[in-house]
């Protein structure tokens, strides 16, 4: 989507009249492939900015990369290093802090009991530490599991995960939408969907597929995470060149519209708007100086003024949407508007005493 | 190589001796020699850096295609599992590197030794097995691996036996050798390493071992009857083989700098497999091949765009064409063909004057040292 | 220590489980001792006839004729396979052409994943209209969906055993396991006795890929991670005894879920199939040496 959004930019004359050239580079999970892509970009492509990365382990794998090639990178983080470096400040909250946003909102709702799955990929304790410290705050009892990925017998982890939260917990996913649908499906086949007071699930989930595959059965059910605007049913004008920007030029976009589609936008937007207040030439300085000084920006689709700054860590969105399914598609939830993270996840507390609290972005 | 052969050379005493070389071994050794010499000094400064990784990953898969080919062509053990092997191996080097000083190539070779005792101590009660249920109990035994280390995960820097903290915000990455720690450097590292292996596999089948291995792959009964003790030689094949894996494990793990379970999964090694019968289990050429299509094959697909679901499809009919067809694999077949192309074209050129013979005596020279 | 009451709702999805498991092994089984070919290509197969299942239900096409098209196609494809590369391959012995068997699940594997890759925003799935009926047994729910698979397995497997036992043709493909060139000798149509045995797999094959396509159609999953599961049974088995294949495979799938609830266990449950193979085999082994015959390579 970050892809499409640089195709309108460059059909209506580029920044200042200078097209963008945007090398979009996928590969496999695996640390050599990423790490040689990223030498690839810099040493091969000589790009001048990184923007627009995902990947489960890219952060920590370039991380030291990056610093001392001079990046500061907008991503769409997924591990931990897309949030505890200087050098990577992300436009998304990724796996702990989204996980803490749906344990927020079904605490909210009244869940006494909950229980975490996620899947096992790397950093499952660091990822389940936000959860953890969010329901100790709020004396909830939460039990944490991890399933290997892909998932075989989804039955029996919907009945493990039903009898772990009871009827007055919650269930709270943490996986990518085919296995969270393995587990949802499995559910609702076995008749458990009402056994439990609520059940959640982390951003990935909130993608609009997922919300037709369902069916009613969920809606008012399942409160996903949604980290960004809910785009169904949103007339406002960010939401509207979304849709416009996804039609015409949105060909290539996969898995879905729903937060990480979103997610690409954004960092366009941002990107786009950075790469406009460079009066020079465009070099890796002056480009990664320009993305440094995000500060305070809208982008119509977060919550807050997302603000890069000279910090050792960003978290720059840490106040979160809440959208549930409704005939098939995802609004927002009861309650579910801009809610800030609450500070009891250290990490969050720790962000906000060097960077402050950002207002809700007008 | 027929049975009387094999068992006048095993006989003398000085069967250790390495056979001098004829004069075709000689022009291939200094093609070999020069390739080497070119790979590691003329490329290193002609490649960025991105080429530079792959080829490094090409030199370490190129021992783990060895290790395997050594099963496959030599023995005839197909491991369907030799992935888990290699994760082995890397586990082992990762955990050493974080929690000792040693140095890397201290830690090379105790990788290795680790995996090859784990290996055999795995594999030994498999071996009465044979054929099939031995390829299949090695699937079995890789998949329990990989439910283990998914469960257990690869060293990262933390404490106690596993050396795994999930709860890190910074993941160290596993330390290289202080004399090779850039990319480039480490390449040089990585090839040197492989060919230290792969001379290591070129002297166990030029002596006894090797006649031994080639007895047992013809007919292993008629091997034992001819008094050779089948099972410790078969030993002695997984043993080396999971030697060379281990080390090419924590060669990995220096060059990856980071380990996940979810690398190794079990398909790769149905893919391992593939390659190293496409690229030819029967020479150690061959293994170079395999790892040229297992890891720059991929990388250059994905420069040029192309979805890397192709080079499966095309693995998979690679490998129902070598078994059908061709089984010494590229590394046979290539050899072959040109030879075949020479006679064709030698003839074509003589045609208006004379004779077939020329072209018939050219595609009559075997292609395809077994080295 | 779980309680009693805990255990209960996971042996329900255990046999379920189980049921697919026996079903693929079955097959496994049948198909080995017809033509001495491994099918390790099974999964792949199955998860391919699932997905245009899913493909052409999703385009329009009704319910039944959907599943109906997997399981031809799968039939279909493996009898072309056989007819192919059976041939080609005879006298390679069992190692060889098991091995073979797994270029096929590579070449499905990429294609499935070209044609319905994980992240297009689909959740391909396959859905019956017995998933959503069902009853209790205590505090369990059992679907009709569960009962249709176990009951399945258990007919399918009770069904090929007479058929091999006591059919015409079932008694020629068993001849042909024990000996192709007598058999042959002594009239049997061995070529159309094994095109029926690849087609029969076949078959099988695709009703275990549409019967685990529901509620989820995983290519990983189906290619490989049923596969050996199944071949564990078969294994279990000694690629022999089809009874055996059956309860095998029951016991697998209810070893594995039954582990759910036991938290220091539970991460290793993926380890269920290996392990059981593994064991029985080896202990196996120790008391007969097996020996060399037509059926190993």
């Amino acid at each position: 989507m970050t892809g499409a959004y640089f195709a309108c930019v460059n059909a209506n004359g580029g920044i200042n009249g200078h097209p963008i050239k945007y090398f979009p580079l996928t590969e496999p999970i695996d640390p050599a492939q990423i790490k040689a892509k990223a030498q690839l970009l810099v040493t091969t492509d000589h790009v001048v900015g990184i923007v627009g990365t995902s990947d489960i382990l890219e952060c920590g794998v370039d991380a030291p990369y990056w610093k001392a090639q001079g990046f500061y990178v907008i991503a769409a983080g997924i591990a931990p290093e897309c949030w505890s470096t200087a050098n990577s400040a992300s436009v998304n909250m990724g796996p702990r802090y989204s996980s803490d946003g749906a344990t927020q909102y079904v605490i909210a709702q009244g869940a006494t009991k909950i229980a975490f799955d996620q899947s096992n990929v790397p950093g499952t304790q660091y990822i389940a530490g936000g959860p953890n410290a969010i329901a100790a705050s709020k004396h909830v009892t939460i039990q944490d599991f991890t399933e290997n990925v892909p998932i075989t017998s989804a039955n029996g982890i919907a009945i493990k995960l039903v009898d772990a939260a009871g009827p007055s917990g919650a269930v709270v996913l943490n996986f990518t939408p085919p296995e969270a649908l393995k587990i949802l499906k499995a559910a609702q086949q076995l008749n458990l969907e009402n056994r439990v007071k609520a059940w959640a699930c982390s951003t990935p989930c909130n993608t609009d597929y997922l919300a037709t595959t369902l069916g009613s059965k969920w809606d008012g059910k399942l409160f996903v995470n949604a980290e960004l605007t809910p785009l169904d049913n949103n007339t406002s004008p960010a939401a509207q060149l979304f849709q416009a920007i996804l039609k015409q030029y949105g060909g290539d976009v996969t898995g879905g519209v729903g937060s990480f589609s979103e997610m690409g936008f954004v960092m366009g937007e941002m990107a786009t708007h950075a790469l406009g207040t460079i009066t020079g030439p465009y070099t890796v300085a002056s480009v990664n100086a320009a993305f440094k000084a995000i500060k305070g920006y809208n982008t119509g689709l977060l919550c807050q003024g997302f603000t890069y700054g000279s910090y050792s860590e960003h978290i720059p969105n840490n106040m979160d949407y809440t959208v549930t399914p409704t005939n098939g598609k995802f609004l927002q939830a009861p309650g579910g508007g801009c809610t800030l993270i609450s500070p009891a996840d250290p990490q969050i507390a720790g962000y906000r005493a060097i960077a402050g609290t950002a207002p809700v972005a007008s | 190589m027929s049975m009387i052969d094999t068992a006048r050379h095993a006989a003398p005493a000085a069967s250790s001796r390495l056979p001098p070389m004829d004069r075709r071994s000689l022009i291939s050794t200094t093609v070999i020699a020069a390739a080497l010499l070119l790979a590691l000094f003329a490329l290193p400064p002609l490649m960025s850096l991105y080429y530079t990784d792959t080829m490094t990953q090409v030199a370490i898969y190129s021992i783990v295609a060895l290790g395997l080919g050594l099963l496959v062509g030599r023995v005839g053990l197909y491991s369907l599992g030799q992935l888990a092997v290699l994760a082995i191996g890397a586990w082992t080097g990762a955990r050493l590197l974080f929690a000792t000083g040693q140095p890397f190539i201290l830690v090379l070779i105790e990788a290795g030794l680790v995996t090859m005792i784990i290996g055999s101590l795995i594999t030994l009660p498999a071996l009465r097995l044979r054929g099939l249920y031995l390829a299949l109990i090695t699937l079995m035994l890789a998949g329990a691996v990989t439910v283990i280390l998914a469960t257990v995960n690869f060293p990262n820097g933390g404490g106690g036996f596993s050396g795994y903290n999930g709860n890190q915000l910074h993941t160290p990455h596993i330390r290289r050798p202080s004399f090779a720690g850039t990319d480039p450097a480490f390449y040089r590292f990585s090839v040197i390493v492989a060919i230290v292996m792969f001379l290591l596999v070129f002297i166990h089948l030029r002596t006894r071992p090797g006649r031994a291995w080639a007895a047992i792959k013809q007919s292993e009964p008629a091997a034992l009857a001819a008094g050779i003790n089948t099972t410790f030689y078969k030993l002695w094949a997984l043993a080396l083989s999971a030697f060379v894996t281990g080390v090419a494990g924590a060669l990995l793990a220096g060059a990856d700098g980071q380990l996940y379970s979810i690398d190794f999964p079990v398909q790769n090694s149905i893919s391992l497999l593939a390659v190293v019968l496409v690229g030819g289990a029967f020479s150690l050429a061959g293994a170079v091949v395999a790892a040229f299509l297992q890891s720059f094959v991929p990388a250059l697909l994905q420069v040029w765009g192309v979805q890397q679901d192709w080079l499966t499809i095309i693995f998979g009919i690679g490998v129902l064409q070598v078994l059908a067809t061709a089984p010494g694999g590229i590394a046979d077949q290539f050899p072959k063909d040109m030879m075949k192309l020479y006679g064709l074209i030698s003839r074509l050129w003589r045609r208006p004057t004379a004779a077939k013979p020329a072209g018939v005596a050219a595609t009559e020279a075997k292609g395809g040292d077994p080295a | 220590m779980p309680s009693w009451a805990d255990f209960q709702p996971f042996i329900v999805t255990g046999l379920a489980l189980g049921g697919i498991y026996a079903l693929s092994g079955v097959g496994l089984v049948v198909l080995y001792r017809a033509t001495g070919v491994l099918n390790l290509a099974f999964g792949a197969v199955g998860a391919m006839g699932g997905f245009i299942a899913w493909q052409l239900i999703h385009d329009g096409v009704p319910g039944w004729v959907g599943w109906l098209a997997c399981i031809l196609f799968s039939g279909l494809l493996t009898l072309a396979y056989g007819l192919v590369f059976g041939p080609a391959l005879a006298g390679r012995g069992p190692l060889v052409q098991a091995v073979a068997t797994l270029g096929l699940t590579l070449v499905l594997f990429g294609a499935m994943d070209l044609a319905w890759p994980t992240s297009a925003g689909q959740a391909p799935g396959i859905t019956f209209p017995t998933d959503n009926g069902g009853f209790t047994i205590g505090q369990v729910q059992v679907t009709w969906t569960n009962v249709i698979e176990l009951g399945a397995g258990v007919l399918i497997t009770v069904a090929t055993g007479a058929f091999l036992r006591y059919s015409k043709l079932g008694t020629a493909m068993r001849a042909m396991a024990n000996d192709r060139e007598i058999t042959a000798t002594l009239g049997v149509p061995v070529r159309r006795v094994e095109a029926a045995a690849w087609f029969g797999c076949g078959l099988l094959s695709g009703i275990a890929g549409v019967m685990l396509g529901d509620p989820s159609l995983d290519a990983t999953t189906l290619t490989f991670t049923v596969v050996i599961s199944s071949l564990a049974a078969a294994l279990i088995a000694r690629l022999r005894s089809i009874p055996v294949t059956l309860v095998a495979a029951l016991v697998i799938g209810l070893v594995h879920d039954l582990l759910t609830p036991i938290q220091q266990l539970s991460n290793y449950q993926n380890m269920t199939p290996f392990v059981l193979a593994a064991v029985v085999l080896l202990v196996a082994s120790r008391s007969q040496v097996m020996t060399r015959s037509r059926e190993e390579g």
